[in-house]
C-alpha cells in the first residue's frame, strides 16, 4: 500500500472521533450519575488496523478505533442481590405488620388489656364488699362491657387488617405480572438491537432494575441461556428468562402471568371471607418461598402451622391474623365458660369441674326456695348484633348440641353440651355481655351463693377465684394468657427488626459493591473529560500541522 | 474500592437516618418516661410491666377491700361496746334489785330502766352500716329482730361475710346475730333471742318483786357477759388481723410500685446524656457529609 497524500488527516480525524465518543460518553455517564439502575459506560477505544507498510518497514500505525461502548457491571453482584432481596422484602413486610398488630393491642398502656380486666376486676372486688349496692353493680355492667368492646375491638382491627393484607396481596400479583410484562418488551427491544451486534447498554441496565424490583416482591431467578443458535455477527443467541419457583414468569417473549382467585373454603376458621389465593395464570400452584409477597401472605394466613380449616395441607407457620384471632377465641370461650358455668379445671389434673359459676348464684331480689339465677354474664351477639339473653343462649347450645349429636355425660360434673357450645360459637368478634345483665344488672348480677341473701357474696368469691386460677389455660390463668400472647408478640416483633437489620446490611453491601463497579463518579468523569478534551485538541494540532503541510505542498510548489 | 457519588450520598443518608432513629428513641424515652413504647422494643420489660402493673392494681384494691373490713369492724366492734356497756348496766340495776332492802317503788324505776336497757338492746342488735344490717347475717336488707327480741329471720354463725384481703387470703367481717345474741346457736324466725329471754326474765321477776328469782338470774346474766367479751375478743383479733394485712399491703405497694417504676421507667439522666450523645453524632454525621457531597473536581476545573 502507498503511502497516500491524506492519511495523516485521516489518523488525525479518527483521533478527534474517537475524543468526541469518549466526551459523548463521558456526558451520558455525567447526566446519568443519579438514574437508578444505571451502570456507567466505558469506551472500547483499540488502535486502529494499521497499514503494512512496502519495504518491510513494518506496520503504520492508523490512529484509533472506538469498538464499543461498553457497560462496567458485575453479574455476579445481580445475582447476589436478586438472591438477598427476596429475604430483605419478606421481613421488611412482616416487620411493618407485627408493628401494626401490637398498634391494636395497645400494651403496655394505661388503655390495654390489662388495665381493662384488672378494672373489671376491681370492680367485682368492691360489689364483694357491698354487694347488695346498686351504684357497684351497674359499674361492674360496665366495665364487663368495656372487657367485652376491647375484644370486640382487637377482632375487628385484626380484620381489616386480613382484608388491607389481602389487598395487598392483590396489588402485589398485579406488580408482578406489570414488571413481568416490562421485562418481556425489553426483552425484544434488546434482542432487536443485539441480534445485529450492537450492545444495548441501557435497555439492559432498566432490565436489571426491572429484575431488582421484582426481587424483592418474590422469590425470582433471572439469567440468559443460549438457545443454540447463532447470531448473523457468530455470536451465541441468548434469551432471558425469569423464574420463579422452578416455573418461567418470563421465557424471553412468552409470560406466564400469576393471578389471584378467591377462595371457596376459608383456609383459616377465623379468616374473613373472600380471601385470594394466589396460582400462576394456567392453573397451577405456585411454591412461594419468600420475598413482600410471602410475607403478606404469611402475616394474613398464618396460624402457627396448625392443619388447615380446609383439610388441605397446613396453615403457614408464621404467627399471623389467624393465629391472634384464635387465642383471643380461645380466651373469650374460655374465660366465659369458667365464669359463667364455672366449668373449669382447678386441681389441675387436667380433667374440667364444676364449681359455682355466675349462672349459679342467685338474683338479688330472690327468696329462700328460688333456683339458682341462670344468668350468663358474657355471652354472644345474635345475627343481629344485638346481645342475646341468657335463656336464648342456652336454649340455641342445647338444639345445636342436639343436632351435633353431643349429649350430657351424667358421669362428668358438668355439662358437655355446654362445654361444646362455648368453643364452638364464642369469638372474639360476637363476644359481649349478655342481655340480661345489660338490661338489669341490680337484679341480675348473680353474687350471692343462696336464694334470700342479700349480704352473701360467697358466688363473687367463686368468680374472683378463678383470676387467679393457673390451670384455666396451658399458659396459666386468664392474665398469664394474654400476657403470653402479647410477649410472643413482642418476641416476633423483636426478631423480625433483627432480621430485618440484618437483610438491611447485607443489601447494603451489595448495592455498595454494585455502585463500586457501576455507579458514576464524577471526578473520574472529569479526569475522563480533561484527557478526551486534551486528545481532541491534540488530534485538531494535528490536522493543522497536516494543513500547513498540503498548503505546502498544493500552493507553494510552483507548477 | 472505587467510590462514588452515590455511595457516598446513600451511606451518609443511611448514617443520618441511622443517627435519627436513635436520637428519636431516647427522644419518645425522655418524653413518655418509659423505656419501651411496644412489646419487640423488650418483650421480656413489657411482659414484666403487665404483669407489675396488674399487680400493683391488686394490691391497690386489697387495701381498699380492706379499708371496708376495717371501716365494717370498726363499726360491730363500736356497737359491741354499747351492748356491753348495757348488758354491765343491766347487771348493775339487777344485783341491786336482788337487794331484799328494796321499796317496790325502788325496784319498779329500777325495772324501768331495765326495760329501756332492754329496748336499746334490741335497737342496737339492728345497728346498719351504710343501709346494711350488720348482725344480719348475709341478710343485710332484713332486721335482725323485732321490738320483742324474737329473730326476724334464721341465722347461724356459718353466715360469715368475708373480704379478700389478699390472693387466696380473705376475712370475716361480721359478727352474726346468733353468735353475740344466741350464744352461738342457730335461730330461726320466731325463736326469741337467749340475751333478750333472759333480760325478759329478769325484768318478769322484777315486775313480781322476787328478789330471790333476780338473785339466782344474775349467774345468767354472767353467762351472757362472757359470751359477749368471748365476741369481743373473737373480733378484736380479726381486726388485729386486718390491721397487720392493711400495713402488708402499704409495704408491698411501695414495694411493687418501685419494681414496676425500675422495670419500665427511664434512667432520665442516662436517657438525657444518651440523647446528647446521639445529637453530638448526629451533628457530625451532618456536617461532614455536607463537606464531603459537595465537593468534586467540577468545582476546581476551570
Amino acid at each position: 500500500m502507498k503511502n497516500t497524500t491524506f492519511l495523516g488527516l485521516d489518523i488525525a480525524l479518527r483521533g478527534l472521533y474517537a475524543s468526541q465518543r469518549g466526551m459523548a460518553t463521558v456526558s451520558h455517564n455525567v447526566d446519568n450519575t443519579n438514574t437508578p439502575g444505571y451502570s456507567r459506560q466505558v469506551i472500547n477505544q483499540k488502535a486502529a488496523r494499521p497499514m503494512l507498510i512496502a519495504g518491510k518497514a513494518g506496520m503504520l500505525g492508523m490512529g484509533s478505533d472506538v469498538v464499543s461502548v461498553d457497560r462496567v457491571r458485575d453479574t455476579y453482584l445481580d445475582d447476589k442481590y436478586w438472591s438477598e432481596a427476596q429475604y430483605y422484602g419478606e421481613w421488611s413486610v412482616k416487620d411493618t405488620i407485627l408493628t401494626d398488630m401490637q398498634a391494636i393491642f395497645n400494651e403496655p398502656s394505661d388503655t390495654g388489656f390489662a388495665k381493662i380486666i384488672s378494672d373489671f376486676y376491681d370492680t367485682l372486688q368492691q360489689l364483694s364488699t357491698n354487694p347488695s349496692d346498686p351504684g357497684t353493680r351497674n359499674a361492674v355492667k360496665e366495665k364487663g362491657i368495656i372487657v367485652a368492646k376491647y375484644f370486640n375491638s382487637v377482632a375487628a382491627h385484626f380484620d381489616h387488617l386480613q382484608e388491607d393484607l389481602n389487598n395487598m396481596v392483590y396489588a402485589k400479583v398485579a406488580e408482578i405480572n406489570n414488571l413481568a410484562d416490562q421485562i418481556r418488551t425489553l426483552n425484544l427491544q434488546i434482542y432487536n438491537y443485539e441480534v445485529m451486534g450492537n450492545k444495548a447498554n441501557d435497555l439492559r441496565d432498566q432490565r436489571t432494575y426491572l429484575v431488582d424490583k421484582l426481587s424483592k416482591i418474590i422469590n425470582c431467578q433471572a439469567y440468559e441461556v443460549e438457545t443454540g443458535l447463532k447470531l448473523p455477527n457468530g455470536e451465541p443467541e441468548k434469551r432471558f428468562v425469569v423464574v420463579i419457583s422452578g416455573k418461567a414468569l418470563v421465557d424471553h417473549q412468552h409470560v406466564v402471568h400469576l393471578k389471584c382467585e378467591v377462595r371457596e373454603e376459608k383456609l383459616n376458621l377465623e379468616d374473613i371471607g373472600n380471601l385470594y389465593e394466589v396460582l400462576w395464570d394456567d392453573g397451577n400452584t405456585i411454591d412461594i418461598k419468600s420475598g413482600e409477597l410471602k410475607g403478606y401472605l404469611d402475616m394474613r394466613d398464618g396460624n402457627d402451622g396448625i392443619p388447615a380449616a380446609n383439610g388441605q395441607g397446613y396453615t403457614p407457620s408464621c404467627k399471623g391474623i389467624p393465629y391472634y384471632q384464635r387465642k383471643m377465641n380461645e380466651f373469650v370461650q374460655v374465660f366465659a365458660r369458667t365464669f359463667n358455668e364455672g366449668i373449669i379445671d382447678v386441681d389441675g389434673d387436667g380433667v374440667l369441674d364444676k364449681i359455682n359459676g355466675h349462672a349459679d348464684g342467685y338474683k338479688l331480689s330472690s327468696i329462700e326456695g328460688d333456683d339458682p339465677s341462670g344468668i350468663r354474664f358474657f355471652i354472644m351477639l345474635d345475627d343481629e348484633g344485638k346481645p342475646m339473653s341468657s335463656e336464648d343462649f342456652i336454649n340455641m347450645i342445647y338444639q345445636q348440641a342436639g343436632a351435633a349429636g353431643i349429649t350430657d355425660d351424667s358421669d362428668t360434673p358438668y355439662d358437655e353440651r355446654l362445654v361444646w357450645g362455648y368453643s364452638r360459637f364464642l369469638t372474639a368478634r360476637n363476644f359481649c355481655v349478655s342481655e340480661d345483665i345489660i338490661s338489669d344488672p341490680v337484679e341480675n348480677i348473680s353474687a350471692s351463693s343462696e336464694a334470700g341473701q342479700t349480704g352473701n357474696n360467697n358466688n363473687l368469691a367463686s368468680l374472683l377465684k378463678m383470676r387467679h386460677n393457673t390451670y384455666m389455660f396451658m399458659e396459666g390463668s386468664g392474665e398469664d394468657f394474654i400476657k403470653t400472647l402479647i410477649s410472643t408478640m413482642g418476641v416476633d416483633g423483636q426478631q423480625y427488626a433483627v432480621y430485618l437489620g440484618i437483610q438491611e446490611g447485607i443489601m447494603k453491601q451489595i448495592e455498595n459493591r454494585r455502585l463500586s463497579v457501576s455507579g458514576v463518579s464524577l471526578n473520574e468523569e472529569m479526569v475522563n473529560l480533561v484527557k478526551y478534551q486534551q486528545v481532541y485538541a491534540a488530534a485538531a494540532k494535528m490536522i493543522q500541522a497536516y494543513a500547513e503541510v498540503l498548503d505546502i505542498l498544493v500552493n507553494r510548489l510552483g507548477l | 474500592m472505587r467510590i462514588t457519588n452515590n455511595m457516598l450520598i446513600n451511606n451518609a443518608l443511611l448514617n443520618m437516618s441511622n443517627n435519627l432513629n436513635r436520637t428519636q428513641k431516647y427522644q419518645s424515652q425522655l418524653a413518655t418516661g418509659k423505656k419501651i413504647t411496644m412489646p419487640s422494643d423488650d418483650p421480656i420489660v413489657a411482659s414484666k410491666a403487665l404483669k407489675l402493673r396488674t399487680d400493683v392494681a391488686e394490691i391497690m384494691q386489697y387495701r381498699r377491700n380492706a379499708d371496708d373490713a376495717t371501716s365494717w369492724m370498726e363499726i360491730t366492734e363500736a356497737t359491741l361496746a354499747q351492748i356491753g356497756e348495757v348488758i354491765h348496766r343491766f347487771r348493775e340495776i339487777s344485783a341491786q334489785a336482788a337487794n331484799g332492802t328494796n321499796t317496790p317503788d325502788d325496784i319498779d324505776k329500777i325495772r324501768t330502766e331495765a326495760e329501756e336497757l332492754k329496748t336499746q338492746l334490741i335497737h342496737l342488735a339492728n345497728t346498719t352500716y351504710a343501709g346494711r344490717h350488720i348482725f344480719s347475717g348475709y341478710k343485710t336488707d332484713k332486721p335482725l329482730m323485732d321490738e320483742n327480741g324474737v329473730f326476724n329471720i334464721e341465722i347461724s354463725n356459718a353466715e360469715e361475710i368475708r373480704f379478700e384481703v389478699g390472693i387466696g387470703d380473705d376475712i370475716n367481717v361480721n359478727v352474726p346475730g346468733s353468735d353475740l345474741f344466741h350464744r352461738g346457736a342457730e335461730a330461726g324466725p320466731g325463736d326469741k333471742s337467749f340475751l333478750v329471754d333472759t333480760f325478759d326474765k329478769v325484768i318478769t321477776a322484777m315486775e313480781a318483786g322476787d328478789h330471790a328469782q333476780i338473785s339466782s338470774l344474775l349467774g345468767e346474766i354472767d353467762v351472757e357477759i362472757d359470751n359477749m367479751l368471748r365476741v369481743r375478743a373473737g373480733l378484736g383479733a380479726r381486726m388485729n388481723r386486718v390491721e397487720l394485712t392493711s400495713n402488708r399491703l402499704d409495704d408491698d405497694f411501695v414495694n411493687f410500685t418501685r419494681l414496676m417504676s425500675l422495670n419500665e421507667d427511664v434512667d432520665m439522666a442516662e436517657a438525657i446524656m444518651n440523647l446528647n450523645n446521639e445529637m453530638n453524632v448526629y451533628q457530625a454525621s451532618l456536617a461532614t457529609s455536607a463537606r464531603v457531597i459537595q465537593q468534586s473536581l467540577v468545582d476546581y476545573l476551570r
